[in-house]
């Protein structure tokens, strides 16, 4: 047993010192507490179960699963204390419906809950004062790790060993004091009562191994006397209210453990679905995006340039006998590439406008208020950048938005308010347009709303038929940095 | 005329100074990133700066942001941005001062080396060029408002190369008209516009581009 508590408080030290590396640098006595939670309670409730079942096989594996458990995984750990709890309470419950059942016996079963252990030989005054009292049963252990039922002495019937000495008082030294030959009673061991033995049988022989390092200085370690005496018919009812405790408790601990876990494993479920399809939209905008880049490069500045290299080669050619023509051909050479530097400033654009680039969404927005023939009010207070992506997928959405309301709204005046509230940017924009947008009908805003998905970004469409319109867009996303520019 | 050019693209910047060398302007320094640029432009006080907007080290709007610097410390120090696109705001943060002596051009403009060296003099010599991007951009915005939409066609030409920066005799060639009428045309605009009338060249960019900005 000492073993097994020192092995216990190890574990309990490792457990609490892993809880600090996992709850970051500052451990404080709450932030470990609140790493392990009730996965604490795991190993007092193995430690109970081995003091109610005795130290055998299966109770010490249920103690070393217990701190493996606890050191390895807390969360799974708050679970078994949770379960565990149960089991014992139910197994009370059990043990307390046998009593009950078994109480016309109880003359025969020591069933009761004050257990006293002495040492020889104070061992004789217990028992003298155990025969004047009226015990149901006494049980002796005989220091063997052997238990002995004795039934009640006749009233008055003395209980004192008739050899009284150094050596233990066994069930045959005991004899001569009890009318009859000494006579183990049996402890009902019915498949009923299975419970019942474990409970009372075992746990003093437990006791009687837990009793022994703990003897007083002075007193050597010897045999023990363990003696358990009767309750009387009531006897189960300790047992039950222990049994409906633990039970009460385990229950309660469930939706805290159990429950938790399976709200969040269901909750990540979800989150991984959301997280799949938002990935597929992402990787399908991409592709389309490079697809719609490569297609405008192709029939865009690739033959502008192909046509620029054919008009110079020409030149070159008429040079030696036209030199106006081949001047012609350079002026409209120069044209071409012109035209090309157009067409890719177009196209650089709308991969990402320069000055989002350069100074982030707040800006950007600003510039594009200033290329949109609307009446626009911006309210912006960002201050700080945002990720690239984010800032693109904001700057994109409101560009759209902004694009609608001057395509279908026909709106004249628009209202941009725009802020950043530590977690999330949230955006409104609010146009006096004729209303009707709807995410579902058109692609633009569809495609917005899954632009934002990819951020967990959201957008909401008030537009009722005669408007006016307002858009709220909200990323969630922190400020990277506070603004450097010099201006 | 001594010149700073600032332009990362070593190509870029070799053909520029070739350029301007060979209309006779002196080239001070061509340096390559933003902090070089607002050294250069302190230290030396140039006639004038051709900037391109994006310089290292951010390759942001570095350039940019020198040269705005170097206008707040010097005020009116003229700058002719070149870059790969035009910017309203940006455009709208170069004329905020209202000192002149200030261009922003795209780069292609360069193609062009007359138009091109004779928007660098006029920038030199305190106008205000604009690129015509950003000025029909400009009156795209505000061809709904009501004194903008009462101008005829031929008056909108004559601002939008005013705002450009032209002078009348240059509208009056590139308009294929005579001097006298283009000055008529403007009279008329600045009447419709509700604007002050001005004769000087420089203020008078100034109070259009003003006016389409607001």
């Amino acid at each position: 047993m000492v073993v097994v508590t020192i092995f216990s408080i190890v574990c309990l030290v490792i457990a609490w010192l892993r809880s600090r590396d996992r709850a970051g640098a500052p451990p404080s006595w709450r932030r470990r507490v609140r790493a392990m939670g009730w996965g604490l309670l795991l190993l007092p409730i193995a430690w109970i179960a081995m003091w109610l079942f005795g130290v055998n096989p299966a109770t010490v594996g249920l103690l070393l699963l217990s701190a493996a458990v606890l050191i390895m995984a807390p969360g799974i750990a708050a679970d078994m204390a949770a379960v565990l709890l149960i089991l014992l309470g139910l197994y009370g419950l059990a043990a307390a419906f046998a009593v009950f059942e078994h109480r016309g016996q109880v003359a025969q079963v020591a069933k009761a809950v004050s257990v006293s252990v002495a040492p020889v030989p104070a061992g004789k005054a217990a028992f003298a004062k155990m025969a004047a009292a009226p015990p149901n049963a006494i049980v002796i252990s005989g220091g063997q790790g052997s238990v002995t039922a004795v039934p009640r002495p006749p009233n008055g019937a003395s209980l004192a060993p008739a050899t009284p000495g150094p050596h233990p008082p066994n069930s045959a030294s005991l004899a001569p004091a009890i009318p009859g030959p000494p006579k183990p009673i049996a402890v009902p061991h019915s498949p009923k009562s299975a419970a019942l033995h474990q409970l009372y049988v075992e746990k003093i022989t437990s006791l009687h191994q837990m009793a022994v390092p703990w003897s007083s200085p002075g007193v050597r370690p010897g045999p023990w006397y363990a003696a358990l005496t009767g309750a009387g018919p009531q006897g189960y009812v300790p047992v039950l209210l222990a049994a409906f405790l633990f039970l009460a408790f385990g229950l309660w601990l469930v939706p805290r453990t159990l429950g938790r876990h399976y709200l969040l494993v269901s909750r990540l479920t979800n989150r991984v679905q959301r997280l799949s399809e938002t990935r597929t939209d992402a990787v399908d905008t991409a592709a389309a995006e490079l697809r719609r880049v490569e297609r405008d490069l192709h029939d865009g500045a690739q033959a502008r340039l192909v046509a620029l290299g054919m008009s110079l080669r020409a030149a070159e050619r008429l040079f030696a006998t036209s030199p106006g023509a081949a001047l012609a051909m350079i002026g409209e050479a120069r044209e071409m590439s012109s035209r090309a530097l157009t067409e890719l400033r177009d196209l650089v654009r709308g991969i990402i406008p320069p000055v989002l680039a350069d100074r982030g969404l707040a800006d950007a927005v600003r510039a594009l208020a200033l290329e949109t023939p609307l009446n626009i009010k911006l309210d912006i207070d960002l201050p700080g950048r945002l990720a690239a992506p984010v800032e693109s997928a904001a700057y994109f959405a409101v560009a759209e938005v902004m694009a609608n309301a001057v395509k279908h709204a026909h709106a004249r005046t628009v209202d941009i308010h725009m802020r950043h509230d530590g977690d999330a940017l949230r955006i409104a924009v609010t146009d006096d347009g004729v209303g009707g947008a709807d995410p579902a009908k058109g692609s633009g805003l569809r495609g917005v709303e899954r632009r934002l998905g990819t951020f967990d970004g959201i957008l909401a469409v008030n537009s009722p038929p005669g408007g006016p319109t307002i858009i709220v867009i909200e990323v969630p996303c922190a400020l990277l940095s506070l603004k450097t520019s010099s201006c | 005329m001594r010149v700073v050019v600032a332009e990362d693209l070593f190509l870029l910047r070799d053909g520029l100074v070739r350029l301007l060398e060979a209309h006779g302007f002196e080239i001070t320094e061509a340096v390559g990133t933003g902090p070089a640029l607002l050294q250069a432009l302190l230290t030396h006080r140039p006639d004038v700066a051709i900037v391109d907007v994006r310089l290292p080290p951010s390759f942001t709007d570095e350039g940019l942001q020198a040269a705005l610097a170097a206008r707040r410390k010097v005020p009116g120090l003229p700058v002719l941005v070149l870059s790969q696109y035009v910017e309203q705001l940006y455009a709208r943060e170069l004329l905020a001062d209202q000192a002149g002596g200030v261009g922003y051009l795209l780069k292609d403009r360069v193609f062009n080396d007359d138009q091109f060296v004779e928007a660098l003099r006029a920038v030199a010599g305190g106008g205000t060029v604009m690129d015509p991007e950003v000025v029909s951009k400009l009156l795209v915005r505000r061809a709904r408002d009501e004194p903008v939409a009462r101008l005829s066609p031929r008056e909108r030409e004559v601002l939008a190369l005013m705002a450009e920066g032209r002078s009348n005799s240059a509208i009056a060639q590139r308009l294929f008209v005579t001097e006298k009428a283009v000055s008529k045309h403007s009279t008329s605009i600045f009447a419709k516009l509700d604007l002050a009338p001005s004769d000087d060249d420089n203020r008078r960019v100034l109070a259009v581009l003003a006016y389409l900005n607001s």
